[in-house]
């Protein structure tokens, strides 16, 4: 096996995702040149979000603000768009029957395949977030920026794929893994979870882990130094699900 | 080469509403052993469990019981080690892809490199006549070229072992009678072929041995090499009925529900044929026609399934 057929092929198959991917990115870019244009600039040449009120009242910062949530997760939703149906498109198409009566070990292929889209998906974000954060506030969240961005990829990157192995809807269920991590941390947080305590460990070990995404999060929203130990949780649930999709490549049957 | 020892295979459906989960064995206890080299075919009605037995061959599936070795490896293990040259049933690439492209990127994954791999995908454009197609996306080939281009990546690269199912679908006439050249090349090359079809005529034109298969098991296993000297078959029609065809042609087999009664009968040469024929008419035999058994294959497989088998 050579890495370019791997290259090649990935690339050939989510062409359409990274055109309407980039398409989305520049969505992003045209509504922070907007306002960069449209209104004047706060005290640290960043966009002062009170004209913007003056200009477009809440609908307009509304707008903004979900547009910025929205960012928040590009990482995400590049991750879950170019990641869907990674292993199990070639299952339901038939033509991972093709790719394996060729002397090529399935591991290998799908993690080069998983390398490839990671990359694409984490380069997609390192371009847009930082460029949006320029646009808007004059400055960027530094290296935490991308190392949150390697995160997201890592953890829902991987668990996509494990899924993917023995599912069609495995971008679909990680959403909602996803979505369901969100609220069971935000309650975990609140102190808002009636169980035993060991039992919610348990959930929140087994789910994606969103606590150390979110500790991550907060060090890139307020630039603060990166806990590193939250990354290395998140690389270890990644390392986790890559090594049991890897064991359900060999197992499953085709 | 190939040691199928007592294979079943079962698939379970899911329990619906109203219906218990069902158990569907495609592949029933089969033990079959297949030499290195030559053409072997696999027939049998819809569902039968050829693309089962196929699937199980390269590892796509496991045997549910019993024991299945390539050369004495798991046939996982054979195809990751050694490849296989295989056909799908439904040969797809995805619509998007430029024929050449993808040849090109499937030779990469054979191993071939670079330059390599563009001039080997080249070759089977050539071999396969693509060349005019070579840029068009895959979604805009006619089926038959599809089946071209379907082959064109099974042999890309040179595998021992060549598994294809139901190659001829699609084919023109025209392209049939290539590939019966190309499985003629391919067996001189000591390659192990298998083949899926419903085209019985072309099997017996093409294939040394043909495998049987009904309901997931092997009803028989058939001998097509007719080494020199060996019987020929007739097929013979009366009028009516006598009891003097059994004296003329001892062993002679009626052909189910035939109108005008129908039989096949084995004599070693023309002149044979002749004197035992002659031998009929005197004892008052009516001959409505005698011809060359047209496709005994297609006989022996409506016997062997019984005159409602459809293949």
């Amino acid at each position: 096996m050579t890495a370019l057929a791997v290259l090649s092929l990935t690339l050939r198959d989510r062409r359409r995702r990274l055109l309407a991917l980039i398409a989305f990115a520049a969505l992003f870019l045209a509504a922070g040149l907007t306002a960069r244009l449209l209104v004047g600039r706060g005290d640290h040449g960043e966009v002062d979000f009170n004209q913007l009120f003056l200009v477009g009242g809440y609908p307009l910062v509304s707008g903004l603000l979900l547009l910025g949530w929205l960012l928040g997760r590009y990482a995400l939703i590049t991750t879950l768009v170019l990641m869907a149906g990674i292993v199990s498109h070639d299952r339901s198409a038939g033509y991972a029957r093709l790719y394996a009566v060729r002397p090529v070990s399935p591991i290998r292929f799908y993690a080069f395949r998983f390398l490839v889209l990671g990359a694409l998906a984490f380069l997609l974000s390192a371009a847009l977030m930082p460029a949006f954060d320029f646009i808007m506030l004059g400055t960027w969240a530094g290296p935490a920026t991308l190392v949150l961005i390697l995160a997201y990829v890592l953890a829902y990157g991987s668990l996509t794929t494990l899924l993917s192995v023995w599912t069609r809807a495995d971008a679909w269920i990680t959403l909602l893994l996803a979505i369901v991590a969100m609220v069971w941390d935000a309650l975990r947080r609140a102190g808002l979870l009636v169980m035993p305590p060991g039992v919610r460990e348990v959930i929140t070990f087994v789910l994606p882990p969103q606590a150390a995404l979110l500790r991550l999060e907060e060090a890139f929203a307020d630039v603060q130094p990166i806990p590193w130990d939250a990354f290395a949780y998140v690389a270890g649930y990644g390392a986790v699900m890559l090594i049991l999709a890897g064991i359900s490549l060999l197992r499953r049957e085709l | 080469m190939i040691e199928f020892e007592e294979v079943t295979k079962r698939f379970s459906s899911p329990p619906a509403p109203g219906r218990p989960p069902r158990v569907v064995e495609a592949v029933r206890q089969v033990t079959l052993g297949i030499p290195g080299g030559g053409v072997w075919a696999v027939v049998g009605p819809n569902g039968a469990g050829k693309s089962t037995l196929f699937a199980l061959l390269l590892g796509f599936l496991h045997p549910s019981e019993g024991r299945l070795r390539i050369r004495g490896l798991e046939p996982r293990r054979y195809v990751r080690r050694h490849g296989a040259a295989y056909l799908p049933e439904r040969f797809q690439l995805p619509g998007e892809w430029r024929v050449g492209a993808a040849l090109q990127a499937l030779a990469r994954l054979e191993g071939f490199r670079g330059a390599e791999a563009r001039r080997r995908a080249g070759e089977l454009i050539d071999r396969f006549a693509l060349t005019e197609h070579a840029g068009k996306p895959v979604r805009a080939l006619s089926r038959g070229l599809l089946q071209r281009l379907g082959l064109a990546q099974a042999l890309l690269a040179e595998r021992e072992l060549v598994v294809l199912d139901e190659p001829m679908a699609g084919l023109d006439p025209l392209w049939r009678i290539r590939f019966r050249t190309l499985v003629e090349e391919l067996r001189s090359q000591g390659r192990t072929i298998l083949i899926a079809s419903h085209e019985l005529a072309e099997v017996e034109r093409i294939a040394d041995r043909v495998v049987l298969l009904d309901e997931g098991r092997v009803r028989d296993v058939m001998d097509l090499s007719q080494p020199a000297g060996a019987a020929q078959q007739y097929r013979i029609e009366l009028a009516e009925p006598t009891p003097a065809l059994d004296e003329a042609f001892p062993g002679a087999v009626a052909i189910n529900d035939a109108e005008p009664p129908a039989y096949l009968v084995s004599v070693p040469d023309p002149r044979e044929l002749s004197q035992r024929l002659a031998a009929l008419l005197t004892a008052g035999g009516i001959l409505v026609s005698v011809q060359p058994a047209a496709e005994p294959l297609e006989e022996r497989v409506r016997r062997a399934l019984g005159h409602g088998g459809k293949t």
